[in-house]
């Protein structure tokens, strides 16, 4: 058999292996809830990237059409971010396949880098980046028909640079996830890297309001080093075809070539310690000196049974052992410093939390209850094999989930407490309508959500793997419904401060909420109270898929 | 003397869609035994031992342990056995000590009483060297010690274990097997399923064979053995042996599963 149809064969295989993988995945009732989310979030993606594509169409024939194609660059930066960044920040969207799960396979080492590229080409940033990638061949080619074969090359080009980079981050993030210790200091790294995007639009609002003369030259250095890089690059490329300068625009092509294959290069390194079969192993090295095992007390929670304190100490260490989670959950206040650092001057008061400042403590509770949805909505996902104690243990479910939600309710009392300190600082100390509006707010929406939370615990369940970042295989049902809980939340809870605003009287939005909780709160104490049989009903589920290797 | 058994099951099946996993299956236990579960992959042992677990519901049957119905009083029995699932059942982000203690706890202990065994026990298994080394990064051979100490932890009458010397080098095997021995001698009922014939030989008083679901053969190594040996010499007598050899555990799972492929199915391709 020759080389050619050996490979040919090996990528058959695998196109079919991940055709009936997701045949088989329909075969249980979740499966097809998860088909029908993922159709619903498909279908939001093709709509999003449809703009993409339309924006693409008509920037691309303006510029063309104005003969300002060195501006493409403006539309080529966004496509870049999304591709990289998104990626990256919506791991709930994606769903690769660990490719180096077929490395037991004889596959030579060009079908592995193969395989990877292929599948990161059906990642959906990859869909929605092309889109606009061909929006803008298509404007461009409709105002100058000419420059259609010499646009196409570049925007392949760039695509496949897109394509390697995303791939390359990912080789890369994945070698340094592979540790717990690397692990916990990249995740931190990328959440103050998150925030530093945050920063950019109040800085910019900021510096933007006065004359600053070492902004407007740092822009100019900044437009200079963008014309290097692959968006000014390939803008550049084209701009300079469109004016006969076909040496320049080869030139500008051709370094971005040369970047493409030195990101090339570093997926080749990534790609050829796997291939070689890397040993990661987190084992660490064995002490010289024998430390001695000390008595170690488990918790007391007054009031409540000793398997509920159990949970909570475990819940609890589990959340001081993950960086990134902890991080994620002071965000609120970040949030705070970050919307402070919008215009000081109060005659122009363009943020809007610095225009209604009674807002900013009700929004920063509100944010605090946002980030807990990751842990509420998937609360065993993190436990792993460990969910068969669970059910083992001579203990009702009520416990554990109650043991569970009390960790959660104890990081949204800290939370609000350190919210409410900090809009003092911030802001002023607000008044105490709206802190008893706010607290009330929470008292409705906390039980609500646990209550979701609790329930797509025990149906949606979905193991977490600390050690991937774009596999994390996020239940597509579970992303949904909490998203459409967050929207109800936030909607009521506009509402009734829109209502209060309107009367001039907060305490009517502090009476509202607590109307609403008499509804939330019995609905959480009925769902609880029903725990046990639902858990004992879904324990095949929940087993099979938190034990998953 | 006829003691009542410390795990009986009557008609024990489970369905999965068109499958029988596990088909009209009774077993009795007897106190004090070390019970072995035999059978081929795909048997059903895995399944049988997650039904007496509580950790899968039965299609249809009774299972009994130590005189309560588990479907009736599940948590009453769960306080009183222990369990090495198939996935081990551990938490990753824990160290060993504070796995230990969360065990004892789950399981009723205090706080003081759960300390002090999960220290002794981290001890017995030799895993005490590495007080904040987390779980997710053991071995999995500490990982199946930690898991068996966290079984123990609260002193059950009854242990289940699946698979407990899978992936086991031979000195953590002999810690497990020093510690299971001891938990006879003192009067505690051991059910284990595994693939290792030789140490089921060596520890196991009584065995049970079940093969495509249905039980196929129970009782002592001794009843099996005479059971099998009257089979041969009423058959063909393909088995015959010089006089006074015994039978090995590993030949009496081979006649009753029929595992024995005649010479001519063999893959003559292979080199």
């Amino acid at each position: 058999m020759s080389p050619t149809v050996h490979r040919r064969g090996q990528l058959t295989a695998i196109a079919n292996l991940r055709w009936r993988m997701f045949v088989n995945g329909l075969r249980s009732r979740r499966g097809k809830m998860e088909l029908a989310s993922r159709i619903i979030v498909t279908t939001a993606f093709a709509l999003g990237g449809l703009g993409g594509f339309a924006f693409g169409i008509g920037f691309g024939f303006y510029f063309a059409s104005q003969d300002k194609l060195e501006f493409l660059a403006v539309l080529l930066w966004p496509i870049l971010f999304f591709w990289q960044v998104f990626p990256v920040m919506a791991t709930a969207f994606t769903n690769n396949p660990d490719s180096s799960d077929l490395l037991r396979f004889p596959l030579t080492y060009r079908s592995y880098f193969l395989i990877r590229l292929a599948y990161g080409s059906f990642d959906p940033a990859s869909a929605l980046g092309s889109l606009g990638l061909l929006g803008i061949l298509l404007g461009v080619s409709i105002a100058r028909p000419l420059l259609f074969p010499w646009t196409l090359l570049v925007v392949l080009i760039f695509a496949l640079f897109n394509l390697v980079l995303m791939q390359t981050v990912f080789a890369w993030l994945e070698r340094w996830l592979a540790q717990r210790r690397t692990r916990e200091i990249l995740g931190v790294v990328f959440i103050l890297f998150m925030l530093s995007f945050q920063l950019i639009g109040p800085m910019m609002e900021r510096f933007g309001n006065n004359p600053h003369p070492e902004f407007g030259r740092a822009t100019e250095i900044a437009a200079r080093v963008q014309a290097v890089l692959p968006p000014g690059l390939a803008s550049n490329a084209i701009a300079q075809m469109s004016h006969a300068k076909i040496v320049a625009g080869f030139t500008s092509l051709l370094f971005l070539g040369v970047l493409t294959l030195a990101v090339g290069c570093l997926l080749h390194l990534r790609l050829r310690a796997q291939f070689r079969g890397e040993n990661l192993s987190e084992a660490a090295a064995r002490p010289a000196i024998q430390q001695v095992q000390g008595l170690q007390v488990g918790w007391e929670l007054p009031g409540f049974s000793a398997p509920v304190a159990a949970v909570f100490e475990k819940e609890v260490r589990y959340l001081a052992r993950s960086g990134p989670m902890l991080l994620t959950l002071i965000m609120p206040i970040f949030m705070l410093v970050i919307f402070r650092l919008g215009p000081m001057n109060p005659m122009r008061h363009t943020n809007f939390l610095n225009r209604a400042p009674d807002m900013a403590f009700p929004g920063a509770a509100a944010y605090a209850l946002l980030v807990l949805t990751n842990l509420a909505y998937n609360s065993f996902g993190g436990d792993g094999a460990g969910i068969q104690l669970f059910y083992a243990a001579p203990i009702s479910f009520r416990q554990i989930i109650l043991g569970k939600n009390l960790t959660h309710a104890s990081i949204i009392v800290a939370n609000t407490l350190l919210a409410w300190i900090a809009v003092s600082y911030f802001y002023g100390v607000p008044r105490a309508a709206v802190s008893v509006a706010t607290l009330a707010g929470i008292l409705f929406a906390a039980p609500l959500n646990f209550t979701a939370g609790n329930l797509l615990s025990i149906y949606s369940p979905k193991k977490r793997d600390f050690a991937t970042f774009g596999r994390q295989n996020v239940s597509q049902t579970t992303v949904l419904a909490s998203l459409g809980m967050q929207v109800v939340i936030v909607a009521v809870g506009t509402a009734a401060f829109f209502i209060a605003r309107f009367y001039k009287n907060l305490w009517i939005a502090a009476l509202l909420f607590l109307v609403l909780s008499t509804v939330s709160i019995p609905l959480y104490v009925m769902v609880l109270s029903r725990i046990d049989g639902i858990a004992q009903q879904r324990r095949e589920t929940l087993v099979a898929e938190l034990c998953r290797a | 003397m006829d003691l009542a058994p410390t795990i009986s099951t009557l008609g024990l099946s489970r369905r999965f869609g068109d499958l029988i996993a596990v088909d009209g299956v009774d077993l009795s236990v007897a106190p004090g035994q070390f019970f072995g579960f035999l059978g081929p992959n795909g048997a059903g042992k895995s399944t049988t031992i997650k039904m007496l677990t509580g950790l899968l519901a039965p299609s249809s049957g009774r299972i009994e342990i130590l005189g309560l119905d588990l479907a009736a009083h599940p948590v009453e029995v769960k306080r009183q056995i222990g369990v090495v699932p198939e996935g081990m059942a551990l938490f990753g982000r824990l160290t060993g000590a504070e796995f230990l203690s969360f065990a004892g706890r789950m399981y009723g202990l205090d706080r003081e009483t759960a300390a002090k065994r999960a220290v002794e026990l981290l001890e017995f298994m030799q895993l005490a060297d590495q007080p904040k080394k987390l779980v997710t990064d053991y071995s999995h051979g500490m990982q199946k010690k930690l898991a068996m100490a966290a079984a123990v932890i609260h002193g059950p009458k009854v242990l289940f274990l699946d698979e407990p010397f899978e992936g086991v080098d031979a000195i953590a095997a002999g810690t497990l097997k020093s510690m299971l021995q001891g938990m006879i001698a003192r009067g505690a009922t051991i059910f284990l399923t595994s693939h290792v014939l030789e140490i089921v030989e060596r520890l196991c008083s009584h065995v049970a064979i079940i093969h495509k679901g249905k039980l196929v053969a129970q009782g002592s190594l001794e009843e099996l053995r005479a059971g099998v040996e009257a089979q041969t010499s009423a058959g063909s007598g393909d088995g015959a042996r010089p006089s006074g050899e015994k039978l090995t555990l590993e030949q009496i799972f081979l006649r009753v599963v029929g595992g024995t492929r005649p010479a001519e199915q063999e893959l003559s391709w292979l080199g």
